[in-house]
């Protein structure tokens, strides 16, 4: 027989149970619909692109000799599952990644897991190190700018960032490997071995990434300083680091992870200029090659493992919010208020 | 009987001499220092920046130029060609004759030689190579270009085997020199063409280490090599231990890395580079691409074309000179044919394709086109003009289009991706193409042009030439055969079915450090010779 106080209490952690459930459950159809519509508007795309995959497969090794005999292509197009009807071609695509199978590139002949799964974790390496990057930079200059006096000081340390993201991240790779690679010899100019060759690159990208942090979490901060509470908090005589730390940097971190997922979005574009440059195996370049060469698979492949990325960078970050954000974790707390 | 090579050769020398002198006098000038031998306290290893990933590793497959740099060094063939007079000399086979019709050539494979996994060389091996090319239809194109009409291998004992073909093959013992008939070994050529992009075995001066995609091919050295052609400088194994290739697409990264040391050897450097490398710190190896120039390959059934008096002032009205300083390398000459002067069998036909911008329009207007408002020439209120379509060299495409509209002529761009080309090609939508087409044989007058060619890109309707190009092909005798090839040249430049734009030329670049790199008949690299004998 149960005690009263052990019901409520069991009955308090199915609410609140209930509650995240209710929080995260539309989040997490969301990812879903996101990957699903990424794969459905990309595979449309594709196929509404003129030109014949097989055809730009075979030409990327024939060259000037590629054969243009209709009975071959159609024979490679039947091997390479091309010749069905459209519905059928989707559907059996999208059935097949759920199954794990990302099928072959014609381009290569490699099967697309293993052309992902190298070349994923050497763009995931810069990219990480852009974000980090880019925050720490953004994170300085936001301090440095909130601090600076007289004012004229302030305008100018809150004009720099932005040419992280004016000069294009093509030649401020050029001018990098010109510098550390080729002048110093710090870093290799290309490559992906070691932690030396996600340097420069990460740096290029953690330019235009930290630009847009810093866009974001300067005007929160500049925000958060002219509130009330930095008054009071100012007037009681707090020392100007605690200010800094506990009051205004803590209420402006919120608007810099939302963009995270928008800045995800970004660095998956940034780098396969990137990647071109320090020739690096990635997903950018991937991809760049895979959509010239119209090889369906691999741009499938690679689309849904972005979006799959995305969205659950997304969730995780909305998830974050019910804990960072008082706001929400009230709302989940009255949720379960009104469960009792 | 006598090889029918000797005659063809010896033929072909001549013009084909002279060519090769202005390229080696204005392209090799940095590399006067007398060559020597690899430094005993150096590492005998380098770094060659390659432009772009080679997708697909076995030479039979692809006829990608970055894809066969590193596929000669893995791959030898049956035959070799010297590139300055176009012998043909032997290789892993030491004598071959075809019979008079050319429907079969006999071969007799060196003894000793074995593949890198230890495999010998047989009979067996090289039918079970040609087998799996027939069987590997349009993923081999190239390779079953030069098998045209193949039947069969029949092996007559482990070191002899006679190849057989339905109709006469005149391509196929200068094929048999090309990688794309280069031999693997039984356990490769029984892969499936996929796995064989990845990794082939061959009997070459070096085996493949590690291939990863987009980022670099590692080769060592094949230990007990000793089957060089005549044409290398030495034999046994090769100086070099280990050859590195990263794959560098940004070119200004091959040109920088190579001044910081990081590389050895880079490929392709761009023409507007070139004066930057011609220093004594460096050499420059350069070679004009044979087969067919880059060119206009016209459509004549289509619009203002199918008029010969406009194709003939469109090939006037080019000052290919002017397009060579331009876009193309100082190494490079003007064409002069619609062969390159590095083609076996090249006639220089410069008074055919001379500039004439006067003598153009001159033609132009006796054929009834009278000159518009807007600069352009007219015909029943129809302005001359037309569409090219390309997917490489648009500078040389833009120097020409200048050059037309001066004269009258309006010609437009149309810039696709590489599998679009082909798609124009496949369906004839177009008025002309404008591309190269690299091969060791004039033969590639006919790919490109005959009726009966299943890779035609140029749609000509003309019974003297598709008979000429027809003989040639089956004509055994080679003094018989240059004879036939003139004809076709002059007949082509004539009638400008095909008009020449720029001779491309393949450049690369090494420091002065690094000698022995060699250029095959087809303008890819041996580094069987290649060493390091200085820092």
């Amino acid at each position: 027989m149960t005690r009263p106080e052990q019901r409520v209490a069991s009955a308090a952690a199915g609410g609140r149970a209930r509650a995240i459930a209710r929080f995260l459950i539309p989040k997490i159809l969301q990812c879903v619909f996101v990957i699903w519509a990424t794969y459905t508007v990309a595979f449309l795309l594709m196929h509404a692109l003129p030109g014949d995959p097989v055809l730009a497969a075979l030409s990327l090794r024939g060259g000037d000799a590629t054969s243009t005999d209709p009975a071959e292509l159609d024979a490679l197009r039947a091997r390479y599952g091309l010749d069905g009807p459209l519905w059928q071609q989707y559907l059996t695509g999208f059935v097949g990644i759920f199954a794990g199978d990302f099928g072959t590139s014609i381009a290569t002949g490699e099967p697309v897991a293993t052309m992902i799964g190298r070349a994923f974790p050497h763009t995931a390496a810069v990219a990480v190190f852009a974000l980090v990057g880019g925050f720490a930079a953004a994170l300085a200059f936001t301090v440095w700018a909130y601090l600076a006096r007289p004012a004229w000081m302030r305008d100018v340390v809150t004009q720099i960032p932005p040419l992280g993201i004016a000069i294009p991240a093509f030649l401020t790779g050029l001018v990098l490997i010109s510098v550390f690679s080729f002048g110093l010899g710090w870093f290799p100019a290309s490559g992906t071995t070691g932690f030396a060759s996600v340097v420069l690159p990460g740096i290029t990208l953690a330019l235009p990434t930290g630009a847009i942090f810093f866009q974001v979490f300067s005007a929160a901060v500049f925000d958060a300083g002219a509130s009330p509470f930095v008054v009071t908090a100012n007037a009681k005589g707090l020392a100007q680091r605690t200010v800094v730390t506990r009051h205004v940097l803590r209420n402006a971190l919120l608007p810099s992870i939302t963009i995270i997922g928008l800045q995800i979005g970004y660095l998956a574009g940034g780098t396969a200029v990137v990647e071109t440059v320090f020739s690096r195996d990635g997903i950018g370049r991937l991809t760049v090659d895979a959509v010239l060469a119209r090889d369906v698979s691999v741009v499938m492949g690679v689309v849904v493992t972005v979006a799959a990325v995305y969205a659950v960078v997304t969730l995780v970050v909305d998830g974050l919010y019910g804990v960072i954000d008082p706001r929400t974790r009230t709302r989940l707390l009255s949720a379960k208020a009104v469960s009792r | 009987m006598p090889h029918p090579r000797l005659r063809n050769s010896r033929r072909a020398a001549l013009p084909l001499a002279a060519g090769l002198a202005v390229v080696a006098l204005t392209g090799c000038s940095s590399s006067a220092t007398p060559s020597s031998a690899p430094a005993e306290d150096l590492p005998q290893e380098i770094v060659f920046a390659l432009k772009e990933d080679p997708t697909c590793l076995d030479p039979q497959q692809t006829s990608v130029t970055t894809s066969l740099i590193v596929g000669r060094q893995i791959v030898d063939s049956l035959l070799d060609q010297d590139p300055d007079t176009g012998e043909i000399v032997p290789w892993l086979a030491t004598e071959w004759e075809a019979n008079g019709d050319l429907t079969a050539y006999t071969f007799t494979l060196r003894e000793g030689v074995t593949f890198s996994d230890g495999t010998a060389l047989t009979s067996d091996v090289v039918a079970a190579n040609f087998d799996a090319i027939a069987a590997l239809g349009a993923s081999a194109s190239l390779a079953n270009g030069y098998l045209a009409g193949y039947a069969g291998t029949e092996v007559v004992d482990d070191s002899r085997f006679t190849v057989t073909f339905s109709a006469p093959n005149v391509q196929f013992q200068q094929g048999a020199t090309t990688m794309s008939l280069g031999i693997l070994s039984a356990e490769s050529a029984a892969a499936p063409a996929e796995d064989r992009c990845q990794a082939v075995v061959g009997t070459g001066p070096f085996v493949l280490d590690t291939y990863v995609p987009n980022d670099s091919v590692e080769l060592v050295r094949h230990e007990g090599y000793d089957w060089a052609s005549t044409l290398r400088d030495h034999e046994g194994d090769a100086h070099l231990d280990s050859i590195r290739f990263p794959i560098i697409a940004e070119a200004s990264v091959r040109t920088g890395g190579l001044e910081s040391g990081e590389y050895d050897v880079i490929q392709d450097v761009p023409y507007v580079d070139e004066a930057r490398f011609g220093s004594d710190a460096y050499r420059l190896y350069a070679k004009a691409n044979p087969g067919v120039p880059n060119s206009l390959v016209l459509n004549t059934t289509r619009g203002a074309l199918a008029d010969e008096a406009v194709r003939q002032a469109i090939s006037k009205a080019l000052d290919r000179e002017q397009i060579n300083l331009l876009t193309g390398s100082l190494s490079g000459s003007a064409p002069v044919s619609v062969l390159t002067s590095s083609t076996p069998g090249f006639t220089d036909l410069g008074d055919v394709l001379a500039h004439d911008l006067e003598g153009a329009q001159e033609l132009l207007e006796d054929s009834g086109w009278s000159l518009g408002a807007d600069g352009v020439y007219e015909k029943d209120g129809q302005p001359l003009a037309f569409t090219v379509t390309a997917f490489y060299a648009q500078d040389v495409l833009e120097a020409a289009q200048m050059q037309l509209r001066e004269a009258g002529i309006d010609l437009q761009l149309n810039m696709v991706a590489p599998g679009d080309f082909f798609g124009a090609i496949a369906s004839g939508d177009y008025d002309a193409v404008g591309a190269a087409l690299t091969r060791t044989d004039p033969d590639a007058l006919r790919t490109l042009l005959s009726a009966a060619s299943p890779a035609r890109w140029g749609i000509v309707d003309d019974a003297e030439l598709e008979s000429l190009l027809q003989e040639q092909a089956q004509t055994a005798d080679a003094a018989a055969r240059q004879d036939l090839v003139d004809q076709i040249q002059q007949l082509v430049a004539e009638r400008a079915y095909v008009i020449p734009t720029l001779e491309t030329v393949q450049l690369h670049a090494s420091r002065s450090g690094v000698e022995g790199i060699a250029f095959d008949s087809a303008a890819r690299l041996h580094l069987y010779d290649t060493r390091v004998v200085a820092d």
